[in-house]
């Protein structure tokens, strides 16, 4: 058996410098779910969810599809609320959306009729007082900047590639400076060679600013790569099976240095996979009975 | 082809971009095709006629009906029919739009406003238009707005149930992304719901426009009013006149190309993104 270090029994106190910080976001025995009036039934997506977010940590989530990631992650953004426990940022339990925490979609979900420009405006427009107008042209110059897009200020989401339009994403979700980014599988809609640049870019850009992430994924890969810790989700209903640091250094893509050729990125893939395939095989097996179980 | 897919256009660099040429004449080619094309189609028309296959009496000549054409614009009997014709169905249409967009958005917006409205909208939206006329007839006699009402009742029920389809086709994940970056209830209808619903609005007007033109023929057809194409029509079927029966369905084609035509211009124009975005 490798050794992973595992959150709960031996995570070292300080590992990486950015995982120092304090607690910014706290799940606390969390159970969601989603009624269904016609039926008179509740799905339980997450069950007996506590998680701790420390400030610049960068934490993955990676689970089989269906296993309430996204419902997570819906809580922290606050679009969600939970039947029961309490999610905090900042100590201050989550009442709804707020300029702190900011959202990149899997299906970008930009506007198609605004500019690029005027669609990473539409992060910092809406909030009174958020951003005063003289200084939002500079700030959406510096997030395109940021990720890239400079010169393509007018173009239309449909006139980009997949790629491009997330970077449209991330540089909205950027551009109001939110402590925390919220990323639902945003890599997950384009494609291999596109999505492995993306990733290096990302780990670029919040290197600059810090930002704590939470990123949601099913590529193990990715959650390695990218991770400070990795949070592994089972499913039906969701429960948190196990935290892992992730202890390989940083930056982790470096041309000359490939990480995924390390031997630690091969045990901790190797343990990750056992633990996901477990659980991908199990949801098939148990399917069936637990859903007649919670109905019942 | 000149043509670059407008997908590509934005992610090529300029060093991938070669200037080629192009024959001057490229953009008329289009219209020299319809041109020959028409031209072939009147001819055929012409010669199928005088071969004398197909009794003359409902089978006329192109020649004749083009003489008959200009001779009602000649006399002035066309002209101002297609001028009834034309501000009754505009107005109407006028109408149908002013009614039609707000209540279509209402009911897609509000669910108690569905639940009371549908039942009617779906009722008349469905209903064949000709069964109202009698009725329309016994309230407002062979009046002008008996034929106005018509046009409404034709175009205004396509316009609602699109703008209702459309506010409730609102891709749900632009509207997470607004609670994400802060909209309020007014800013989600304005920036986002409401310019996800124009295209539906404009293919609304669109079949308002189609199913208006039919309200208008039969309004004016059955309605006895003694004005208007449809009056036109009615009166060449009775007095065997094929030639101007002819002319005037001709002209009632180019009206309807002509309307339906113009807003599918503005359709595009209106929403780029929208065919991007079905797909």
């Amino acid at each position: 058996m490798v050794h992973v270090g595992s959150h709960e029994t031996d995570r070292p106190a300080k590992e990486h410098a950015n995982t120092a910080g304090s607690t910014l976001i706290e799940v606390a025995e969390v159970n969601a779910g989603y009624d269904n009036q016609r039926e008179r039934t509740r799905l339980i997506a997450l069950r007996d969810i506590s998680l701790k977010v420390t400030q610049g940590e960068f934490l993955a989530i990676v689970g089989p599809s269906g296993c309430g990631k996204t419902t997570l992650i819906n809580m922290i953004a606050g679009f969600v609320k939970p039947l029961s426990g309490v999610v905090k940022v900042r100590g201050v339990p989550v009442d709804g959306p707020g300029a702190d925490r900011a959202m990149v979609f899997q299906d970008y979900a930009l506007l198609p009729w605004r500019t690029v420009e005027r669609n990473v405006e539409f992060a910092i427009e809406n909030r009174r007082g958020h951003v005063p107008k003289p200084e939002r042209r500079a700030r959406i110059a510096n997030a395109l900047q940021l990720v890239g897009l400079a010169g393509f200020e007018k173009s239309y989401p449909h006139e980009l590639s997949g790629g491009m339009r997330q970077r449209v994403g991330i540089a909205r979700a950027l551009v109001g400076e939110p402590e925390i980014l919220l990323m639902d599988e945003p890599f997950g809609a384009v494609d291999a060679m596109t999505r492995e640049a993306m990733q290096a870019e990302l780990e670029k850009i919040i290197a600059e600013t810090r930002q704590t992430v939470v990123f949601i994924t099913h590529s193990i890969d990715e959650a390695i790569t990218l991770g400070d810790r990795i949070v592994v989700v089972s499913s039906r209903p969701g429960t948190i099976r196990e935290i892992i640091d992730i202890d390989l250094p940083r930056p982790r893509f470096d041309e000359r240095n490939d990480i995924k050729r390390s031997a630690r990125f091969g045990e901790i893939r190797s343990h990750l996979w056992k633990l996901l395939s477990d659980e991908a095989l199990g949801a098939k097996w148990g399917s069936v009975a637990r859903q007649e179980g919670e109905t019942a | 082809m000149t043509h670059v897919a407008p997908a590509e256009r934005s992610t090529r660099s300029p060093a991938q971009v070669e200037t080629i040429t192009v024959s001057r004449y490229a953009s008329l080619k289009g219209v020299a095709v319809t041109i020959v094309n028409l031209a072939v189609f009147f001819l055929l028309w012409e010669l199928i006629a005088r071969a004398g296959l197909i009794n003359e009496l409902f089978f006329p000549r192109a020649s004749e009906m083009f003489a008959a054409m200009y001779n009602g614009f000649a006399d002035g009997t066309i002209l101002p029919e297609i001028w009834h014709s034309l501000s009754n169905f505009l107005i109407g249409l006028a109408i149908s739009i002013v009614i039609g967009i707000p209540v279509g958005l209402l009911m897609g917006a509000s669910r108690v406003a569905d639940l009371i409205l549908s039942p009617y909208v779906w009722a008349m939206a469905s209903l064949p238009r000709v069964a109202l006329i009698p009725l329309l007839i016994l309230i407002m006699g062979f009046d002008n707005s008996m034929q106005l009402t018509i046009i409404v009742l034709s175009a205004v029920f396509p316009i609602m149930v699109n703008c209702m389809a459309g506010v409730k086709t609102v891709d749900p994940s632009l509207l997470r992304a607004g609670r994400v970056f802060g909209t309020s209830r007014v800013q989600t209808y304005s920036k986002i719901i409401f310019p996800f619903t124009l295209p539906f609005v404009i293919s609304g007007v669109n079949q308002g426009i189609a199913r208006g033109l039919v309200g208008m023929l039969i309004g004016e057809l059955l309605g006895g009013g003694g004005s208007g194409l449809g009056f036109l029509l009615d009166r060449a079927g009775d007095q065997f006149d094929a030639p101007m029966l002819y002319a005037v369905l001709i002209l009632l084609a180019v009206m309807s190309v002509g309307l339906i035509q113009s807003m599918r211009w503005l359709e595009q124009r209106a929403a780029p993104w929208r065919d991007t975005l079905r797909t």
